[in-house]
């Protein structure tokens, strides 16, 4: 009994979701697409290694961790910009598995504000965008 | 063997490691600091005279991985220079200043120095002892990576003899490009 008692204290007792990310750093940089990239300045912040926390409203820490690098993707697909180095955003996936569920949720990273999105918008397909201000 | 002797010859081979080990630290060097600054160039090497015109590379005061200053235009006085923007967190980067490193030790009397963020001095120690690099690498702040657009690392970028940009590479350059370009400043045979 004592042993049913203990295991039941280990757990948080809350259902977890899993919560993809593409971060995406709209510095419009010149590099070849697929390229590793960090974000260009002013996003130079956004790098491989630099802390994020996923938080909630009350700003509690859900979970934490590193950025990944970075994949240049075109700026502006509907351009075909003939040459090889084009303008580019870099844009990082996020894979948080088990995160608390809650209403909302804030992504702070080191610097700059926490960028918030409604639990809603996560999905099982598709990674959810966020755009770092 | 008295254990009182074996106690003995235990303790004289454990200071003998002990020794040993402590010698080790005179390994524990520094890269990327004053002692990997250029000497005077070489005596008969000169460099062509740079094109006219051209942008002034900008100057800056930095400090070094050891805590000393480097001021940029003390090494383009009288040689070309590649400065080599990179960062450690920058995987990317890790190769491109390699293969960058190789093709201006080829080429004598050209200086190399490389320049990190400002916030990154503590893991570009560990950065350049992986790298094993022998020449200075400067922790510049904002100021400076603006001052030579330097938005994203790599960016590597050729200074000549007194200072004007030749060229500038944001993303990197492949090494027998940078090769071309030392070659043409390189001294006559």
């Amino acid at each position: 009994m004592a042993l049913i008692l203990l295991a039941g204290c280990g757990g948080s007792g809350e259902d977890g979701i899993d919560v993809s990310l593409r971060v995406v750093a709209p510095d419009n940089n010149i590099r070849l697409e697929g390229a590793e990239c960090a974000g260009a300045r002013p996003f130079e912040h956004v790098h491989a290694g630099a802390g994020y926390a996923l938080e909630d409203t009350q700003g509690e820490v859900l979970t934490e961790g590193e950025l990944p690098a970075g994949i240049a993707e075109n700026a502006d697909p509907s351009i075909d910009w003939g040459v090889e180095r084009i303008p580019t955003v870099c844009v990082m996936a996020l894979s948080l598995e088990d995160v608390p569920e809650r209403g909302a949720y804030l992504l702070q990273l080191d610097e700059g504000p926490p960028i918030e999105f409604d639990a809603q918008l996560v999905s099982d397909t598709e990674p959810l965008q966020l755009i770092v201000p | 063997m008295r254990p009182h002797v074996q106690r003995a010859v235990l303790l004289t081979l454990l200071a003998l490691l002990l020794a040993l080990s402590a010698c080790g630290g005179e390994d524990e060097q520094t890269y990327g600091g004053a002692e990997a600054l250029p000497g005077p160039l070489p005596s008969g090497v000169e460099f062509e005279e740079p094109p006219a015109g051209g942008v002034p590379a900008p100057d800056f005061t930095a400090e070094l991985l050891d805590g000393s200053e480097v001021t940029a235009s003390d090494l383009w006085g009288d040689r070309p220079v590649v400065v080599v923007f990179t960062a450690s967190w920058c995987e990317a980067c890790k190769e491109q200043h390699a293969r960058v490193a190789e093709t201006v030790a080829e080429h004598e009397g050209v200086a190399l120095l490389a320049v990190v963020p400002g916030d990154d001095a503590e893991a570009a120690r560990e950065y350049a002892a992986e790298l094993e690099v022998d020449h200075p690498v400067a922790v510049a702040d904002d100021r400076v990576w603006l001052d030579w657009a330097a938005r994203e690392p790599p960016v590597v970028v050729l200074v000549a003899p007194g200072g004007t940009v030749l060229r500038g590479w944001p993303g990197g350059v492949e090494p027998a490009v940078l090769a071309d370009q030392l070659d043409a400043l390189a001294p006559a045979q």
